[in-house]
Protein backbone atom coordinates (compact mmCIF):
# COMPACT_ATOMS: atom_id res chain seq x y z
CA UNK A 1 0.00 0.00 0.00
CA UNK A 2 1.43 3.28 -1.09
CA UNK A 3 0.09 5.60 1.59
CA UNK A 4 -3.04 7.07 3.09
CA UNK A 5 -5.57 9.75 2.63
CA UNK A 6 -8.53 10.68 4.77
CA UNK A 7 -10.30 7.37 4.06
CA UNK A 8 -7.52 5.00 5.18
CA UNK A 9 -4.78 3.08 3.38
CA UNK A 10 -4.71 3.09 -0.37
CA UNK A 11 -5.48 -0.27 -1.88
CA UNK A 12 -4.41 -2.14 -5.00
CA UNK A 13 -6.71 -4.05 -7.33
CA UNK A 14 -5.63 -6.62 -9.89
CA UNK A 15 -7.12 -7.72 -13.19
CA UNK A 16 -7.97 -11.43 -13.04
CA UNK A 17 -7.14 -11.90 -16.74
CA UNK A 18 -3.80 -10.20 -17.28
CA UNK A 19 -2.55 -9.17 -13.85
CA UNK A 20 -2.66 -5.40 -14.43
CA UNK A 21 -2.58 -3.61 -11.08
CA UNK A 22 -4.62 -0.51 -10.31
CA UNK A 23 -3.01 1.36 -7.42
CA UNK A 24 -5.35 3.90 -5.82
CA UNK A 25 -2.37 6.01 -4.74
CA UNK A 26 -1.11 6.38 -8.31
CA UNK A 27 -4.45 6.43 -10.13
CA UNK A 28 -4.25 6.35 -13.91
CA UNK A 29 -3.85 9.93 -15.10
CA UNK A 30 -3.81 8.84 -18.78
CA UNK A 31 -7.29 7.42 -18.25
CA UNK A 32 -8.62 10.46 -16.40
CA UNK A 33 -8.15 8.91 -12.94
CA UNK A 34 -5.93 11.25 -10.87
CA UNK A 35 -3.65 9.92 -8.11
CA UNK A 36 -5.69 9.08 -5.06
CA UNK A 37 -8.78 7.93 -6.99
CA UNK A 38 -10.43 5.25 -4.88
CA UNK A 39 -11.52 2.00 -6.51
CA UNK A 40 -15.12 2.82 -5.55
CA UNK A 41 -14.83 6.03 -7.56
CA UNK A 42 -13.53 4.32 -10.71
CA UNK A 43 -16.51 4.24 -13.11
CA UNK A 44 -18.36 0.90 -13.27
CA UNK A 45 -17.92 0.76 -17.04
CA UNK A 46 -14.14 1.23 -16.80
CA UNK A 47 -12.17 -1.67 -18.30
CA UNK A 48 -8.63 -2.93 -17.83
CA UNK A 49 -6.34 -0.84 -20.04
CA UNK A 50 -4.22 -3.86 -20.97
CA UNK A 51 -6.83 -6.47 -21.82
CA UNK A 52 -10.33 -5.01 -21.61
CA UNK A 53 -11.50 -7.06 -18.63
CA UNK A 54 -14.41 -5.34 -16.82
CA UNK A 55 -13.90 -3.63 -13.44
CA UNK A 56 -16.07 -6.30 -11.81
CA UNK A 57 -13.39 -8.93 -12.54
CA UNK A 58 -10.68 -7.15 -10.57
CA UNK A 59 -9.66 -8.46 -7.16
CA UNK A 60 -8.14 -6.58 -4.24
CA UNK A 61 -4.56 -7.68 -3.55
CA UNK A 62 -1.80 -6.80 -1.14
CA UNK A 63 1.61 -6.30 -2.72
CA UNK B 1 -10.82 -7.57 -52.52
CA UNK B 2 -7.35 -6.33 -51.62
CA UNK B 3 -5.12 -5.77 -54.68
CA UNK B 4 -3.01 -8.85 -55.34
CA UNK B 5 0.36 -7.15 -54.92
CA UNK B 6 -0.64 -5.95 -51.45
CA UNK B 7 -2.08 -9.37 -50.56
CA UNK B 8 1.21 -11.04 -51.57
CA UNK B 9 3.23 -8.49 -49.61
CA UNK B 10 1.48 -9.01 -46.27
CA UNK B 11 2.24 -12.76 -46.29
CA UNK B 12 5.76 -12.44 -47.66
CA UNK B 13 8.53 -13.06 -45.06
CA UNK B 14 10.92 -11.02 -47.21
CA UNK B 15 8.61 -8.00 -47.01
CA UNK B 16 8.82 -8.15 -43.19
CA UNK B 17 12.62 -8.34 -43.48
CA UNK B 18 12.50 -5.23 -45.65
CA UNK B 19 10.31 -3.41 -43.13
CA UNK B 20 9.29 -0.52 -45.36
CA UNK B 21 7.51 -2.72 -47.89
CA UNK B 22 5.20 -4.14 -45.27
CA UNK B 23 4.72 -0.77 -43.53
CA UNK B 24 3.71 0.78 -46.86
CA UNK B 25 1.29 -2.06 -47.62
CA UNK B 26 -0.50 -1.71 -44.29
CA UNK B 27 -0.50 2.10 -44.51
CA UNK B 28 -2.27 1.74 -47.87
CA UNK B 29 -4.78 -0.69 -46.37
CA UNK B 30 -5.53 1.48 -43.32
CA UNK B 31 -6.15 4.41 -45.64
CA UNK B 32 -8.00 2.75 -48.51
CA UNK B 33 -9.48 -0.55 -47.29
CA UNK B 34 -9.05 -0.92 -43.52
CA UNK B 35 -11.05 -4.15 -43.38
CA UNK B 36 -11.09 -6.17 -46.58
CA UNK B 37 -10.43 -9.66 -47.82
CA UNK B 38 -7.15 -10.88 -49.26
CA UNK B 39 -6.39 -14.05 -51.15
CA UNK B 40 -2.68 -14.41 -51.76
CA UNK B 41 -1.57 -17.26 -53.99
CA UNK B 42 -1.93 -20.66 -52.26
CA UNK B 43 -3.92 -19.17 -49.34
CA UNK B 44 -7.59 -19.41 -48.48
CA UNK B 45 -9.17 -15.96 -48.40
CA UNK B 46 -9.02 -14.04 -45.13
CA UNK B 47 -10.03 -10.68 -43.75
CA UNK B 48 -7.17 -8.31 -42.98
CA UNK B 49 -7.85 -6.36 -39.78
CA UNK B 50 -5.59 -3.32 -39.90
CA UNK B 51 -7.13 -0.82 -37.47
CA UNK B 52 -6.28 -0.63 -33.77
CA UNK B 53 -9.95 -0.38 -32.73
CA UNK B 54 -10.94 -3.40 -34.83
CA UNK B 55 -8.15 -5.54 -33.39
CA UNK B 56 -9.43 -4.73 -29.89
CA UNK B 57 -12.99 -5.47 -30.99
CA UNK B 58 -12.09 -8.91 -32.33
CA UNK B 59 -9.78 -9.86 -29.44
CA UNK B 60 -12.32 -8.71 -26.85
CA UNK B 61 -14.89 -11.18 -28.22
CA UNK B 62 -13.00 -14.42 -27.78
CA UNK B 63 -16.14 -16.56 -28.00
CA UNK B 64 -17.19 -14.99 -31.31
CA UNK B 65 -13.68 -15.11 -32.76
CA UNK B 66 -11.89 -18.34 -31.94
CA UNK B 67 -8.18 -19.04 -31.99
CA UNK B 68 -8.22 -22.75 -32.63
CA UNK B 69 -10.89 -23.52 -35.23
CA UNK B 70 -8.50 -22.95 -38.13
CA UNK B 71 -4.76 -22.34 -38.31
CA UNK B 72 -3.72 -19.72 -35.76
CA UNK B 73 -1.03 -18.28 -38.01
CA UNK B 74 -0.95 -17.61 -41.77
CA UNK B 75 -0.69 -21.05 -43.33
CA UNK B 76 -0.67 -21.86 -47.06
CA UNK B 77 -3.31 -24.27 -48.34
CA UNK B 78 -0.89 -27.11 -49.07
CA UNK B 79 0.83 -26.84 -45.69
CA UNK B 80 -2.54 -26.72 -43.90
CA UNK B 81 -3.65 -29.86 -45.75
CA UNK B 82 -0.53 -31.78 -44.75
CA UNK B 83 -0.72 -30.63 -41.11
CA UNK B 84 -4.30 -31.89 -40.93
CA UNK B 85 -3.23 -35.22 -42.43
CA UNK B 86 -0.47 -35.54 -39.84
CA UNK B 87 -2.52 -34.36 -36.86
CA UNK B 88 -5.74 -36.33 -37.32
CA UNK B 89 -7.68 -33.42 -38.80
CA UNK B 90 -6.37 -30.70 -36.49
CA UNK B 91 -4.85 -27.64 -38.18
CA UNK B 92 -2.24 -27.34 -35.40
CA UNK B 93 1.17 -29.01 -35.07
CA UNK B 94 1.23 -27.95 -31.41
CA UNK B 95 -1.57 -27.10 -29.02
CA UNK B 96 -0.51 -24.31 -26.67
CA UNK B 97 -2.53 -21.46 -25.16
CA UNK B 98 -2.57 -19.62 -28.48
CA UNK B 99 -4.30 -22.52 -30.26
CA UNK B 100 -6.87 -23.03 -27.48
CA UNK B 101 -10.31 -21.64 -26.80
CA UNK B 102 -12.40 -21.95 -23.66
CA UNK B 103 -12.78 -23.90 -21.51
CA UNK B 104 -9.31 -25.35 -22.21
CA UNK B 105 -7.69 -21.97 -22.65
CA UNK B 106 -8.81 -20.71 -19.27
CA UNK B 107 -7.90 -23.95 -17.52
CA UNK B 108 -4.46 -24.23 -19.09
CA UNK B 109 -3.67 -20.56 -18.61
CA UNK B 110 -4.60 -20.78 -14.93
CA UNK B 111 -1.91 -23.41 -14.46
CA UNK B 112 0.98 -20.92 -14.77
CA UNK B 113 -0.83 -17.58 -14.47
CA UNK B 114 0.23 -16.95 -10.87
CA UNK B 115 3.87 -17.50 -11.85
CA UNK B 116 3.74 -14.62 -14.29
CA UNK B 117 1.90 -12.13 -12.09
CA UNK B 118 3.80 -9.04 -10.90
CA UNK B 119 3.63 -9.99 -7.23
CA UNK B 120 5.40 -13.30 -7.93
CA UNK B 121 7.92 -11.74 -10.32
CA UNK B 122 9.04 -9.32 -7.62
CA UNK B 123 10.99 -12.11 -5.98
CA UNK B 124 12.98 -12.57 -9.21
CA UNK B 125 13.95 -8.90 -9.48
CA UNK B 126 17.36 -9.10 -7.83
CA UNK B 127 18.36 -12.25 -9.71
CA UNK B 128 17.31 -10.73 -13.03
CA UNK B 129 19.27 -7.59 -12.18
CA UNK B 130 22.32 -9.72 -11.53
CA UNK B 131 21.90 -11.41 -14.92
CA UNK B 132 21.46 -8.04 -16.65
CA UNK B 133 24.63 -6.67 -15.02
CA UNK B 134 26.54 -9.70 -16.26
CA UNK B 135 25.58 -8.99 -19.87
CA UNK B 136 26.31 -5.28 -19.49
CA UNK B 137 29.75 -6.02 -18.03
CA UNK B 138 30.38 -8.30 -20.97
CA UNK B 139 29.31 -5.51 -23.34
CA UNK B 140 31.70 -3.13 -21.57
CA UNK B 141 34.54 -5.59 -22.25
CA UNK B 142 33.91 -5.71 -26.00
CA UNK B 143 36.03 -2.69 -26.96
CA UNK B 144 33.11 -0.49 -27.86
CA UNK B 145 31.76 -2.61 -30.69
CA UNK B 146 29.32 -5.52 -30.76
CA UNK B 147 26.32 -6.96 -32.49
CA UNK B 148 23.75 -5.98 -29.90
CA UNK B 149 21.21 -8.52 -31.17
CA UNK B 150 23.56 -11.49 -31.09
CA UNK B 151 25.76 -10.53 -28.15
CA UNK B 152 23.17 -9.18 -25.72
CA UNK B 153 19.53 -9.11 -26.81
CA UNK B 154 19.21 -12.76 -27.86
CA UNK B 155 21.01 -14.01 -24.78
CA UNK B 156 19.73 -12.01 -21.81
CA UNK B 157 15.97 -12.81 -22.03
CA UNK B 158 16.94 -16.37 -23.01
CA UNK B 159 18.92 -16.79 -19.80
CA UNK B 160 16.10 -15.35 -17.68
CA UNK B 161 13.33 -17.53 -19.10
CA UNK B 162 15.46 -20.67 -19.08
CA UNK B 163 16.14 -20.17 -15.37
CA UNK B 164 12.42 -19.66 -14.76
CA UNK B 165 11.56 -22.71 -16.86
CA UNK B 166 14.33 -24.82 -15.33
CA UNK B 167 16.55 -25.45 -18.38
CA UNK B 168 20.28 -25.71 -17.48
CA UNK B 169 22.54 -22.95 -18.79
CA UNK B 170 24.50 -25.45 -20.89
CA UNK B 171 21.37 -26.12 -22.95
CA UNK B 172 20.60 -22.46 -23.68
CA UNK B 173 22.39 -22.36 -27.06
CA UNK B 174 20.33 -25.34 -28.19
CA UNK B 175 17.09 -23.67 -27.03
CA UNK B 176 18.06 -20.47 -28.89
CA UNK B 177 18.85 -22.41 -32.04
CA UNK B 178 15.56 -24.32 -31.93
CA UNK B 179 13.60 -21.11 -31.28
CA UNK B 180 15.22 -19.39 -34.24
CA UNK B 181 14.59 -22.43 -36.43
CA UNK B 182 10.92 -22.32 -35.50
CA UNK B 183 10.24 -18.59 -35.85
CA UNK B 184 12.81 -18.15 -38.61
CA UNK B 185 11.71 -21.16 -40.63
CA UNK B 186 11.51 -19.03 -43.79
CA UNK B 187 14.90 -17.40 -43.23
CA UNK B 188 17.87 -19.35 -44.66
CA UNK B 189 20.17 -17.66 -42.10
CA UNK B 190 18.18 -19.16 -39.24
CA UNK B 191 16.16 -22.16 -40.39
CA UNK B 192 17.13 -25.77 -39.91
CA UNK B 193 18.07 -26.49 -43.50
CA UNK B 194 19.96 -23.25 -44.12
CA UNK B 195 18.20 -22.97 -47.48
CA UNK B 196 15.23 -21.28 -49.12
CA UNK B 197 12.05 -23.27 -48.54
CA UNK B 198 10.41 -24.13 -51.84
CA UNK B 199 7.43 -26.34 -51.00
CA UNK B 200 5.11 -27.58 -48.28
CA UNK B 201 7.00 -30.83 -47.77
CA UNK B 202 10.27 -29.01 -47.13
CA UNK B 203 8.58 -26.48 -44.83
CA UNK B 204 6.91 -29.16 -42.75
CA UNK B 205 9.92 -31.44 -42.67
CA UNK B 206 12.12 -28.84 -41.04
CA UNK B 207 9.49 -27.49 -38.64
CA UNK B 208 8.54 -31.05 -37.74
CA UNK B 209 12.17 -31.88 -36.99
CA UNK B 210 12.54 -28.81 -34.79
CA UNK B 211 9.32 -29.55 -32.88
CA UNK B 212 10.42 -33.18 -32.58
CA UNK B 213 13.71 -32.12 -31.00
CA UNK B 214 11.90 -29.87 -28.53
CA UNK B 215 9.56 -32.76 -27.62
CA UNK B 216 12.42 -35.17 -27.09
CA UNK B 217 14.08 -32.66 -24.77
CA UNK B 218 10.95 -31.87 -22.79
CA UNK B 219 9.90 -35.51 -22.48
CA UNK B 220 13.10 -36.07 -20.53
CA UNK B 221 12.46 -32.95 -18.48
CA UNK B 222 8.94 -34.14 -17.63
CA UNK B 223 10.28 -37.43 -16.31
CA UNK B 224 12.88 -35.62 -14.22
CA UNK B 225 10.41 -33.15 -12.70
CA UNK B 226 7.89 -35.86 -11.94
CA UNK B 227 10.47 -37.75 -9.92
CA UNK B 228 12.07 -34.67 -8.35
CA UNK B 229 9.97 -31.50 -8.59
CA UNK B 230 11.66 -28.12 -8.18
CA UNK B 231 10.62 -24.49 -7.91
CA UNK B 232 10.37 -23.96 -11.67
CA UNK B 233 7.79 -23.78 -14.46
CA UNK B 234 8.82 -27.20 -15.79
CA UNK B 235 7.70 -28.75 -12.51
CA UNK B 236 4.37 -26.93 -12.75
CA UNK B 237 3.80 -28.28 -16.26
CA UNK B 238 5.06 -31.79 -15.48
CA UNK B 239 2.98 -32.20 -12.34
CA UNK B 240 0.06 -29.90 -13.04
CA UNK B 241 -3.51 -31.01 -13.53
CA UNK B 242 -6.32 -29.64 -15.63
CA UNK B 243 -9.82 -30.70 -14.61
CA UNK B 244 -8.20 -33.15 -12.15
CA UNK B 245 -6.18 -34.91 -14.85
CA UNK B 246 -2.52 -34.51 -15.87
CA UNK B 247 -2.02 -32.34 -18.96
CA UNK B 248 -2.40 -34.11 -22.28
CA UNK B 249 0.99 -35.00 -23.82
CA UNK B 250 0.64 -32.66 -26.81
CA UNK B 251 -0.63 -29.87 -24.55
CA UNK B 252 2.22 -30.33 -22.05
CA UNK B 253 4.87 -30.37 -24.79
CA UNK B 254 3.29 -27.33 -26.39
CA UNK B 255 3.29 -25.52 -23.04
CA UNK B 256 7.04 -26.09 -22.65
CA UNK B 257 7.62 -25.02 -26.24
CA UNK B 258 5.69 -21.76 -25.98
CA UNK B 259 7.51 -20.79 -22.78
CA UNK B 260 10.88 -21.80 -24.26
CA UNK B 261 10.34 -19.82 -27.48
CA UNK B 262 7.89 -16.93 -27.08
CA UNK B 263 9.26 -16.45 -23.57
CA UNK B 264 12.45 -14.86 -24.87
CA UNK B 265 12.37 -14.24 -28.62
CA UNK B 266 9.78 -11.45 -28.41
CA UNK B 267 11.68 -9.68 -25.64
CA UNK B 268 14.93 -10.06 -27.59
CA UNK B 269 13.34 -8.52 -30.66
CA UNK B 270 12.01 -5.59 -28.66
CA UNK B 271 15.30 -4.99 -26.85
CA UNK B 272 17.24 -4.94 -30.13
CA UNK B 273 14.69 -2.73 -31.83
CA UNK B 274 14.71 -0.30 -28.92
CA UNK B 275 18.48 0.09 -29.01
CA UNK B 276 18.47 0.35 -32.80
CA UNK B 277 15.95 3.20 -32.53
CA UNK B 278 18.13 5.03 -29.97
CA UNK B 279 21.20 4.61 -32.17
CA UNK B 280 19.31 6.12 -35.09
CA UNK B 281 17.79 8.93 -33.04
CA UNK B 282 20.52 10.60 -30.96
CA UNK B 283 18.09 13.27 -29.74
CA UNK B 284 15.88 10.56 -28.24
CA UNK B 285 18.90 8.84 -26.68
CA UNK B 286 19.98 12.16 -25.12
CA UNK B 287 16.46 12.79 -23.84
CA UNK B 288 16.29 9.34 -22.24
CA UNK B 289 19.78 9.72 -20.75
CA UNK B 290 18.85 13.05 -19.21
CA UNK B 291 15.60 11.74 -17.73
CA UNK B 292 15.67 8.08 -16.63
CA UNK B 293 12.09 8.59 -15.47
CA UNK B 294 11.26 8.05 -19.16
CA UNK B 295 12.44 4.42 -19.13
CA UNK B 296 8.88 3.21 -18.70
CA UNK B 297 7.52 5.18 -21.69
CA UNK B 298 10.64 4.30 -23.71
CA UNK B 299 9.92 0.62 -23.11
CA UNK B 300 6.32 0.93 -24.25
CA UNK B 301 7.50 2.79 -27.34
CA UNK B 302 10.08 0.06 -28.01
CA UNK B 303 7.36 -2.57 -27.73
CA UNK B 304 5.10 -0.61 -30.10
CA UNK B 305 8.01 0.04 -32.46
CA UNK B 306 9.12 -3.60 -32.60
CA UNK B 307 5.72 -5.31 -32.36
CA UNK B 308 7.48 -8.69 -32.56
CA UNK B 309 4.28 -10.70 -33.02
CA UNK B 310 3.22 -9.68 -36.51
CA UNK B 311 -0.15 -11.39 -36.58
CA UNK B 312 -2.51 -13.99 -35.25
CA UNK B 313 -5.45 -15.48 -37.08
CA UNK B 314 -8.99 -15.76 -35.71
CA UNK B 315 -12.01 -17.68 -37.01
CA UNK B 316 -15.57 -16.35 -36.70
CA UNK B 317 -17.83 -18.78 -34.83
CA UNK B 318 -21.00 -17.01 -36.03
CA UNK B 319 -22.02 -14.38 -38.53
CA UNK B 320 -20.80 -11.01 -37.29
CA UNK B 321 -20.41 -7.38 -38.30
CA UNK B 322 -17.18 -5.43 -38.06
CA UNK B 323 -16.58 -1.92 -39.41
CA UNK B 324 -19.83 -2.25 -41.35
CA UNK B 325 -18.69 -5.44 -43.11
CA UNK B 326 -20.47 -8.78 -42.88
CA UNK B 327 -18.17 -11.45 -41.51
CA UNK B 328 -19.55 -14.94 -42.12
CA UNK B 329 -19.29 -17.85 -39.73
CA UNK B 330 -16.08 -19.73 -40.50
CA UNK B 331 -14.32 -16.70 -42.00
CA UNK B 332 -10.62 -16.37 -41.22
CA UNK B 333 -9.25 -13.04 -39.97
CA UNK B 334 -5.66 -11.79 -39.82
CA UNK B 335 -5.04 -9.42 -36.92
CA UNK B 336 -2.09 -7.24 -37.96
CA UNK B 337 -0.53 -5.92 -34.77
CA UNK B 338 2.15 -3.77 -36.46
CA UNK B 339 -0.61 -2.12 -38.45
CA UNK B 340 -2.69 -1.47 -35.31
CA UNK B 341 0.41 0.01 -33.71
CA UNK B 342 0.92 2.43 -36.62
CA UNK B 343 -2.74 3.42 -36.82
CA UNK B 344 -2.90 7.13 -37.65
CA UNK B 345 -6.27 7.40 -35.83
CA UNK B 346 -4.56 6.43 -32.56
CA UNK B 347 -1.00 7.69 -32.91
CA UNK B 348 0.33 11.05 -33.99
CA UNK B 349 3.45 10.56 -36.11
CA UNK B 350 3.20 6.77 -35.87
CA UNK B 351 6.41 6.27 -37.81
CA UNK B 352 8.41 8.45 -35.41
CA UNK B 353 10.11 6.91 -32.38
CA UNK B 354 9.37 9.01 -29.27
CA UNK B 355 10.78 7.96 -25.91
CA UNK B 356 8.14 10.05 -24.14
CA UNK B 357 5.10 8.93 -26.17
CA UNK B 358 2.02 9.05 -23.98
CA UNK B 359 -0.56 7.63 -24.02
CA UNK B 360 0.70 4.52 -25.79
CA UNK B 361 -1.92 1.80 -25.59
CA UNK B 362 -0.35 -0.47 -28.18
CA UNK B 363 -1.67 -3.90 -29.09
CA UNK B 364 1.72 -5.63 -29.22
CA UNK B 365 0.76 -7.99 -26.39
CA UNK B 366 -2.69 -8.57 -27.81
CA UNK B 367 -5.86 -7.85 -25.87
CA UNK B 368 -8.65 -9.75 -24.15
CA UNK B 369 -8.46 -13.28 -22.78
CA UNK B 370 -5.41 -14.17 -24.91
CA UNK B 371 -3.35 -11.14 -23.90
CA UNK B 372 0.31 -12.14 -23.48
CA UNK B 373 0.83 -14.11 -20.28
CA UNK B 374 4.47 -13.08 -20.08
CA UNK B 375 4.01 -9.34 -20.59
CA UNK B 376 4.89 -8.41 -16.98
CA UNK B 377 8.06 -10.49 -17.08
CA UNK B 378 9.01 -8.98 -20.45
CA UNK B 379 8.52 -5.43 -19.14
CA UNK B 380 10.44 -6.21 -15.96
CA UNK B 381 13.40 -7.70 -17.83
CA UNK B 382 13.62 -4.73 -20.15
CA UNK B 383 13.17 -2.16 -17.36
CA UNK B 384 15.99 -3.73 -15.37
CA UNK B 385 18.29 -3.94 -18.40
CA UNK B 386 17.81 -0.27 -19.19
CA UNK B 387 18.05 0.83 -15.55
CA UNK B 388 21.46 -0.82 -15.51
CA UNK B 389 22.67 -0.03 -19.03
CA UNK B 390 21.56 3.57 -19.48
CA UNK B 391 23.74 5.12 -16.74
CA UNK B 392 26.81 3.37 -18.22
CA UNK B 393 26.11 3.91 -21.92
CA UNK B 394 27.65 7.24 -22.92
CA UNK B 395 27.09 7.03 -26.67
CA UNK B 396 25.79 4.60 -29.25
CA UNK B 397 25.63 4.57 -33.03
CA UNK B 398 25.09 2.00 -35.73
CA UNK B 399 28.29 0.37 -37.00
CA UNK B 400 26.64 -1.22 -40.01
CA UNK B 401 23.22 -1.94 -41.45
CA UNK B 402 20.94 -3.87 -39.07
CA UNK B 403 19.15 -6.88 -40.56
CA UNK B 404 15.61 -8.09 -39.91
CA UNK B 405 14.52 -11.73 -39.95
CA UNK B 406 12.58 -13.09 -42.90
CA UNK B 407 9.37 -14.14 -41.17
CA UNK B 408 5.73 -13.13 -41.08
CA UNK B 409 4.74 -14.40 -37.62
CA UNK B 410 7.25 -13.62 -34.81
CA UNK B 411 10.31 -11.66 -35.87
CA UNK B 412 12.61 -8.74 -35.38
CA UNK B 413 16.27 -7.82 -35.85
CA UNK B 414 18.74 -10.64 -36.38
CA UNK B 415 21.71 -8.30 -36.38
CA UNK B 416 22.23 -4.81 -34.91
CA UNK B 417 25.93 -3.85 -35.19
CA UNK B 418 26.78 -0.92 -32.92
CA UNK B 419 29.68 1.24 -31.80
CA UNK B 420 29.45 2.68 -28.30
CA UNK B 421 31.23 4.19 -25.34
CA UNK B 422 30.58 2.87 -21.89
CA UNK B 423 31.65 3.70 -18.36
Amino acid sequence: MAGKDGDGDYQTWQCATCGFIYDEAEGLPDEGLPPGTRWADVPDDWICPLCGTPKSDFEMIVI
Amino acid sequence: MIPQDIAQTIVDPKAYADGKRVDDAFAFLRREMPLAQAQPENFDPFWVVTKHADILEVERQNELFHNGDRATTLTPIDVDKKVREMMGGSPHLVRSLVQMDNPDHMNYRRLTQSWFMPQNLKRLEERIREIARGFIDRMADMNGQCDFARDVAFLYPLHVIMEVLGVPEADEPRMLKLTQELFGSADPDLNRSGAEIRDADAALAQIGATVGEFIEYFNAMTEDRRSSPRDDIASVIANGTVADKPLGHLEAMSYYIIVATAGHDTTSNTTSSGLWALAENPDQFARLKSDPGLISSYLEESIRWATPVKHFMRTATADAELRGQKIARGDWLMLSYPSGNRDEDVYSDPFTFKVDRSPNKHVAFGYGAHVCLGQHLARMEMRILWEELLPRLESVELAGAPKLMEASFVCGPKSVPIRYRMQ
